[in-house]
């Protein structure tokens, strides 16, 4: 707690002593009288002063939300020694707007008063925060002193992006040998129809087909496709981003990486999740709830960071990228290096898909010959990317502010039976 | 002289006005100074005796500071509270006053009580030099 006086203590105390010498050359007992209020106040105001005594706790109701919902943060006030003016300002991110509340409020504390406040704050963006830095303001009944105090009693606070809506998802290219929703190209038990084979000893009746029986006049069985599980790993390029006041590339790419994550862990896949940038950052693939808080979590830590120095994809551990896994990549194509580690991973045998998220919504107007000039080799460039891509087998769906995730995984499943169909 | 009482006096309102408008607390004490000042030209020009008006003019003053002040500081809440506390010491003021005058009518002066006067005032200036400085709380 820091005491300071305000600056209403060195005005009262220099208009009464101001007033009183006045008095006294002048010969005016009026000019006491006049004095007398500003040195009585600044007297009583002395001697009555005393140092608060207030703790505090600041509790959230929630600790994890969505983007855009509201949470609700709980301070408690406790006065041993309360004052007259207590202004409380609790420090909040710039993403986290109080809703309809002051910030920072101000109320009385008597002695031995205990004050719970709330605090509703709309969370206008994703990301990892912490919440609980106090900041309190004291003053007396006579505003001469003011004692100032900082708390810390900060609480992670994590606000998760809002899905987007998808209806399909991409299938991969190859599946797992688990169990799940995949209707696999080996045969097994299943649902989806596959073929027609002689009777063995050993096969279930149910799977007698009587009707090509009957035309054969020995027993058939139905073969069918199993259903199984597939990897799918969420590859995020933050090397890079196009920014524009609060909007990013990056926002969107994390909220479809939330997206596809939820619903590919929904229908029983191992989902990966891998990001690349400055920091290279990767979580080996899993299943279940507890896999998708996990690979949130990680994904709120994301941020561009800048750097020039890049470890090749050698530097994850071998499990992150398991064989036959689908490779989901999130990118604004604005640095090679995320290129390059795309064409590696494909190289490799890696069912490698881009979701390009386009920047361009966010790059100023070019201007002028030499902007325009620029801005034509730069879009040249980025054709000259997608083309590499094409040339690998990967297919490339640009998303942008005129079409929706949905449209980008339904091209890439349009390419992918094109050039399946072409392949045949 | 009237019109110097009135400049005098419109000066400091002039500077209140400036310091309340471009929010500068430092500009209110020398403001409200220069109105004191003011009534000071006015209550030595002016002939008879003890102006029976001073209580009422200190604690005119003296709420116009208060709430001058409050408007500088820029707050909301607890202006009930406040008022409440504005007017009872504006009552104080006049009341304090009042006495204050009747014993100055009644004191014959000399300079032992013009000493303590000074010393009081000086005491006064050292006392909140001293108390003014910022230091933590233990």
């Amino acid at each position: 707690l820091t005491r300071a006086a305000t600056p209403k203590l060195a005005a009262y105390a220099g208009l009464a002593a101001l007033g009183l010498l006045a008095a006294l050359a002048a010969r005016l007992p009026e000019l006491v009288v006049a004095a007398a209020p500003f040195a009585v106040f600044t007297g009583l105001g002395l001697l009555l002063a005393r140092a608060p005594r207030i703790g505090a706790d600041v509790g959230l109701g929630n600790d994890r939300v969505l983007e855009g919902e509201e949470a609700e943060a709980l301070v408690t006030l406790d006065a041993v020694i309360g004052a007259e003016r207590v202004e409380v300002l609790l420090d909040v991110p710039r993403q986290l707007e109080p809703v309809e509340e002051p910030n920072p409020r101000t109320i009385r504390l008597a002695d031995g008063e205990r004050r719970e406040l709330t605090y509703r704050l709309r969370c206008t963006r994703w990301g990892a925060f912490a919440v609980g830095r106090l900041y309190l303001r004291c003053e007396d009944a006579f505003g001469l002193y003011r004692h100032e105090t900082e708390l810390d009693h900060r609480r992670p606070l994590r606000v998760y992006p809002t899905e987007e809506s998808v209806r399909t998802l991409l299938r991969p290219a190859e599946t797992q040998v688990f169990s799940g929703n995949h209707v696999a190209r080996q045969k097994g038990e299943g649902i989806e129809f596959a073929d027609l084979r002689p009777f063995v000893p050993g096969d279930r009746v149910r799977h007698v087909n009587w009707r090509a029986s009957a035309r054969r006049g020995e027993l058939w069985v139905n073969e069918h496709h199993a259903e199984r599980n597939a990897d799918v790993v969420i590859f995020l390029d933050s090397f890079a981003e196009a920014r524009r006041g609060e909007q990013s590339t990056l926002d969107p790419a994390l909220r479809a990486a939330v997206t596809l994550v939820a619903r590919y862990l929904r229908q029983k896949d191992r989902v990966g999740f891998v990001t690349v940038g400055g920091m290279l950052n990767w979580l080996l693939p899993g299943t279940g709830a507890a896999q998708l808080y996990r690979i949130v979590d990680a994904m709120l830590d994301t941020q561009v960071v800048l750097s020039y120095a890049w470890r090749d994809i050698d530097a994850m551990p071998r499990r992150t990228l398991p064989p036959h896994a689908l490779v989901l990549a999130l990118t604004p194509l604005l640095d090679d290096r995320a290129a390059r580690a795309l064409l590696d991973l494909r190289a490799r045998g890696f069912d490698v898909v881009v979701i390009e998220v386009s920047p361009l919504a966010l790059v100023p107007t070019a201007r002028g010959e030499v902007g325009e000039l620029a801005d034509r080799l730069w879009r040249l460039r980025r054709e000259a990317v997608r083309g590499r891509f094409e040339r690998a087998g990967i297919p490339v769906a640009v998303w942008g502010e005129h079409s929706t995730l949905a449209t980008a995984l339904e091209e890439v499943s349009t390419y992918r039976r094109y050039a399946r169909a072409l392949r045949a | 002289l009237p019109e110097v009482v009135a400049g005098v006096g419109a000066a400091g309102c002039v500077l209140v006005a400036l310091a309340l408008v471009f929010r500068q607390a430092p500009l209110l004490p020398p403001g409200f100074a220069a109105v004191g000042a003011g009534y000071a030209v006015y209550v030595a020009l002016r002939s008879g005796g003890v102006d029976s008006r001073a209580p009422f003019v200190a604690a005119a003053v003296f709420c116009a500071a208060e709430l001058a002040f409050w408007s500088l500081a820029g707050r909301t809440g607890l202006a009930l509270r406040r008022l409440t506390l504005l007017i009872g010491s504006a009552v104080a003021t006049a009341f304090v006053g009042s006495l204050l005058l009747t014993v100055a009518a009644e004191s014959s002066g000399g300079v032992g009580l013009e000493a303590a006067g000074v010393l009081a005032a000086v005491t006064l200036l050292v006392a909140v030099a001293w108390l003014a400085k910022p230091r933590p709380v233990p």
